[in-house]
């Protein structure tokens, strides 16, 4: 009788755990045979953590389009598809016991660009995604979760029209799926609550606090760290460079990882491997040849120019490339080069240590940010370390005359002043970002090199620099 | 006694065994039209193609006698006697008119299905009987009044439970107290919600010229439909996609060719699919093995022959002009579907027809078809961004009037006269057959208490211009060269 009873408590406890295995826990590794397709779509490991559960992901635009910038669905947060692909570009589709979608690398490090408003996007692995706001896409996503709408009940019906679920996957969604989801968004809610109190990152902009205040939970110390996204080609030629905008870490490994850590992987569920073939890829991977034409003659004047003026600073090989220029010599925003402190470096290194891939290499407080090589500068608008100025022609003018505020995420290029068109508010119903210079972490001052340069010799660097 | 209680136990058993089994056999009974779901095949394909279900009634469609009863209840709504004066096609001894679809989902509904586009009619005179023609543009159904009529239907207060019921009533609706429940509570407060639910994303039709007869947009309605973009938030440069319905013949050649207007699409299955969608059905509900069958009975179908005389000294000279002038881009004749740039985009500025199609299919909404059909192997993938029109061929051009992608120019002698002196207004509509022009009688209002739609191609999306090909033949030659054309 016992027995029995065993048996089938047995029995039943492992079907359940069997079902629960296949539908929540199961991991099927994708496998990219090119290494393009694998920066673009491979999971880095951030999905179990920090990944939206696919058909959730898919119905949420069309649920509700109103808490979206413009029409377009997740196009208008900047997310770009290429033709025929099922996943945006940067946007990982991976099987957790159930499809998830995450981000990975591509997601801020593929830039995008037009030459006309009726071109397709081009794609640029390895840019910085200027019109991608990461930052907008989770307010989005906690949004929906917000909304009374966000229920089992109304996200399956959406999906009847997509999606046909088997009685198990149906009860998983409804009493597992949905409300976990909705629960952990809430808690996301929470957890961001930081960024309320900050300057909007606007498009291609991050920031190094979610590691202060979310992952070593230090003390909200109200500190802007925003930064632009960066180029993150010719790693060959980086080696030695001081990473970030503000020099954080000399080690690309270190830095990679942090990344990924920062789109929601933990120590536990990051995928180094993944990380690694992507890095190994970045080494030679080339930057963009400016598309439109290039005035010989005037680039090599330009070229000159550069040699005297930019070198020193600019040229791989040059005595200050890459390393860190103290604030009072760049004169730029100081709001990042003072939001990671000694003891977020420290705590960072200490709780990241552990893994045998971990931390040692961060450092905080270094009061400067490094002087960058140009290599494929055209497509690094807009500039400086917070993306403060629009294009290259508005950095070669004082401070006083550069834009005061103008609009980011457009990806129309402007081969004139060499940086995107950021005077046009909105397109297709989209409204692009208005970049407030005034703001904390904004200021477009600083830099001052080449700014009283005669006119002529301005454009003819200008023309240079699009050489690179 | 012990036996006697057991007698009457058993048999107190049995009666309430009976009881139960008479019981469910009267709800079987009851029930029997709504769980046996069911399809009405047809043998022949070309009732399949105007009758047969695709799978748009389950998540568009409407119920059967809600759909019978409209035009009784809401005659106020429509030009004339029932769905025909919308235009469709009403065969003799035909339940509904061409195009509409019938599926028992519980309960039966109404839908629509490939033959409501691609099903049209020629008169040889006023009054003569119809040659109705599977496979060509449908040329006298207006879609967008069709949907207009539906959902004021649905925002008038006489679309309730009680005023419907009775015109289903008077319609010859006959229907058991099970049914009448289904439809007091279920179908008709749903189907009105459903009605409403998509006038509110249709609200967009009032910033677009009318469609008119034969005319359908179909990216627009995809953007609010599929994906519930804000319609309203997209600029008026995309909102206008209205379009001349195509024939649906001879698609085996047609594979890998730039298909729709803008060439965006080179799957002849894929593009099947996203026109299925545009019908009603969902990825979920397409019913792929009827689709099929249709899909294989058109690769390979071809258009009738032009059914009147045709001079053939005169179409033997217009051949070598035909092949100077017009083959490389739209085949070698009727039948021989083979050109240089057959199939390929011409931009626009070259071609220099109406752009307002073109711009209506964005990157953006290709970027959202991309996640259509996910988790199925033909998730759409061939969609493709173009800047420009595609060159079609031109099997059963005589069929295929008023001609450009938006149906802009009623006949073929006009698109061969200058973009200037083409027809500013004409009339659409009309299925008497102008033999002179080639092309659809375009000059009358009205015919035998039917009214023609005034098409004006001053409005947007309208623009006659473009095309300017061929028009500086001599008239011998354009003469010469329309003759061989109706032997396509």
């Amino acid at each position: 009788m016992w027995r029995k009873f065993i048996l089938i408590v047995a029995v039943i406890v492992g079907v359940l755990a069997a079902v629960g295995w296949w539908y929540l826990v199961r991991q099927v590794p994708d496998n990219y045979a090119s290494d393009e397709e694998h920066f673009k779509y491979a999971s880095i490991g951030m999905e179990d953590s920090a990944g939206m559960p696919y058909w959730l992901w898919l119905v949420m635009p069309r649920m509700f389009p109103e808490k979206l910038p413009g029409p377009g669905g997740y196009t208008s947060l900047g997310i770009t598809w290429e033709e025929g692909k099922e996943m945006p570009v940067g946007f990982t589709k991976t099987t957790i016991g159930i499809p998830r979608v995450g981000v990975n690398c591509a997601a801020c490090h593929t830039t995008a660009v037009r030459k006309t408003p009726d071109d397709k996007p081009q794609l640029i692995l390895g840019g910085p995604a200027h019109q991608f706001d990461i930052q907008a896409y989770q307010r989005f996503l906690i949004a929906c979760a917000k909304d009374s709408r966000f229920t089992a009940d109304a996200i399956l019906k959406e999906l009847t029209y997509t999606h046909r679920f088997s009685f198990i996957e149906k009860a998983i969604y409804r009493y597992v799926i949905i409300p976990y989801t909705r629960r952990g968004l809430l808690e996301q809610e929470k957890q961001f609550e930081w960024m309320n109190l900050r300057p909007d990152w606007g498009p291609g902009r991050t920031d190094m606090n979610p590691f202060k205040l979310m992952v070593l939970k230090l003390k909200d110390d109200r500190s802007v760290g925003n930064t632009d996204m960066m180029a993150i080609w010719n790693e060959r030629k980086h080696e030695g460079f001081q990473r970030h905008s503000d020099g954080l870490n000399p080690m690309v490994n270190e830095a990679s990882y942090a990344a990924a850590l920062a789109t929601g992987a933990t120590g536990k569920s990051i995928d180094i491997a993944a990380i690694q073939r992507v890095n190994q890829w970045l080494l030679d991977l080339p930057s963009p040849k400016f598309p439109f034409p290039i005035n010989p003659k005037l680039a090599e004047r330009g070229k000159l120019l550069f040699d005297q003026q930019c070198t020193m600073c600019h040229a791989f090989g040059a005595p200050r490339v890459g390393k860190l220029v103290p604030l009072a010599d760049i004169g730029t925003d100081p709001n990042r080069a003072q939001h990671w402190t000694t003891e977020a470096a420290t705590e960072f290194n200490r709780q990241f240590g552990k893994y045998s891939w971990g931390f040692s290499h961060f450092q905080g407080n270094t009061g400067g940010y490094v002087a960058p090589a140009l290599d494929g500068i055209w497509a690094r608008a807009p500039y400086l370390h917070n993306g403060s100025v629009p294009s290259l022609q508005d950095l070669l003018k004082p401070v006083e005359s550069r834009p005061k505020t103008f609009y980011r995420g457009y990806d129309v290029y402007d081969p004139v002043s060499v940086g995107f068109i950021s005077n046009v508010e909105s397109r297709r119903g989209r409204g692009f970002f208005k970049f407030d210079t005034a703001l904390p972490g904004n200021g477009n001052g600083g830099h001052v090199y080449g700014t009283t340069l005669p006119p002529a010799d301005k454009t003819a660097l200008i023309e240079y620099l699009k050489t690179f | 006694m012990q036996p006697l209680r057991t007698v009457s136990r058993k048999k107190t058993v049995l009666r309430v065994l009976f009881l139960f089994a008479g019981i469910a056999l009267v709800v079987l009974y009851l029930l029997w039209p709504s769980i046996s779901n069911g399809v009405v095949d047809y043998a022949d394909i070309r009732d399949h193609f105007k009758y047969g279900s695709i799978g748009s009634e389950s998540a568009n469609g409407i119920p059967y006698w809600i759909w019978k009863a409209l035009p009784e209840l809401f005659a106020d709504k429509l030009p004339g006697k029932g769905y025909a004066s919308l235009g469709f096609i009403q065969e003799e001894g035909q339940d509904r008119p061409v195009g509409f679809s019938k599926r028992r989902v519980f309960i039966d509904r109404v839908s629509l299905n490939c033959g409501v586009c691609h099903t049209g009619s020629v008169r040889d005179a006023p009054g003569a009987a119809p040659r109705i023609i599977t496979g060509m543009p449908a040329n006298t159904m207006e879609l967008e009044s069709y949907t207009r009529f539906l959902l004021a239907c649905a925002n008038d207060e006489r679309f309730n439970v009680d005023q419907l019921m009775d015109a289903i009533e008077r319609v010859g609706g006959r229907l058991n107290f099970v049914e009448r429940y289904v439809y007091r509570h279920l179908a008709i407060p749903q189907t009105k919600a459903g009605l409403l639910t998509t006038a509110a994303r249709l609200t967009f039709l009032n910033r677009q010229p009318q469609w008119g007869p034969g005319r359908v947009d179909t990216f627009n309605p995809y953007k609010a439909l599929q994906f519930n973009f804000p319609m309203e938030k997209l600029p008026d440069e995309e909102i206008v996609g209205t379009v001349d319905l195509p024939s649906i013949w001879q698609q085996r050649p047609r594979e890998g060719m730039n298909l729709h207007w803008d060439g965006d699409n080179s799957s002849v299955e894929e593009r099947n699919k996203s026109a299925a969608l545009g019908a009603g059905v969902t990825p979920v509900t397409i019913d792929l093995p009827r689709i099929k069958r249709i899909e294989d009975w058109l690769l390979d179908a071809t258009p009738p022959a032009y059914p009147y005389p045709i001079d053939s000294a005169l179409a033997a000279q217009g051949a070598p002009l035909y092949r100077q002038y017009c083959a490389d881009c739209h085949g070698q004749d009727g039948r021989n579907l083979t050109g240089k740039y057959l199939g390929q985009v011409v931009a626009v500025d070259e071609v220099g027809t109406d752009r307002h199609r073109l711009d209506s299919y964005t990157y953006e909404l290709l970027e959202n078809q991309n996640t259509l059909f996910a988790g199925y192997p033909w998730r759409f993938s061939k969609f493709r961004k173009t800047n420009g029109y595609a060159n079609s061929p031109l099997d059963g051009i005589w069929l295929r009037a008023p001609y450009l992608h938006n149906g802009s120019v009623p006949t073929l002698r006009d698109l061969l006269n200058a973009p200037e002196t083409r027809p500013k207004m004409f009339y659409r509509g009309n299925d008497v057959y102008d033999r002179e022009n080639l092309g659809f009688v375009s000059t009358l209002p009205e015919t035998a208490g039917r009214r023609f739609f005034l098409f004006d191609t001053s409005l947007p999306g309208n623009s006659s211009a473009g095309h300017r090909y061929g028009l500086n033949l001599k008239a011998a030659d354009k003469n010469a060269l329309i003759e061989f054309m109706k032997t396509f």
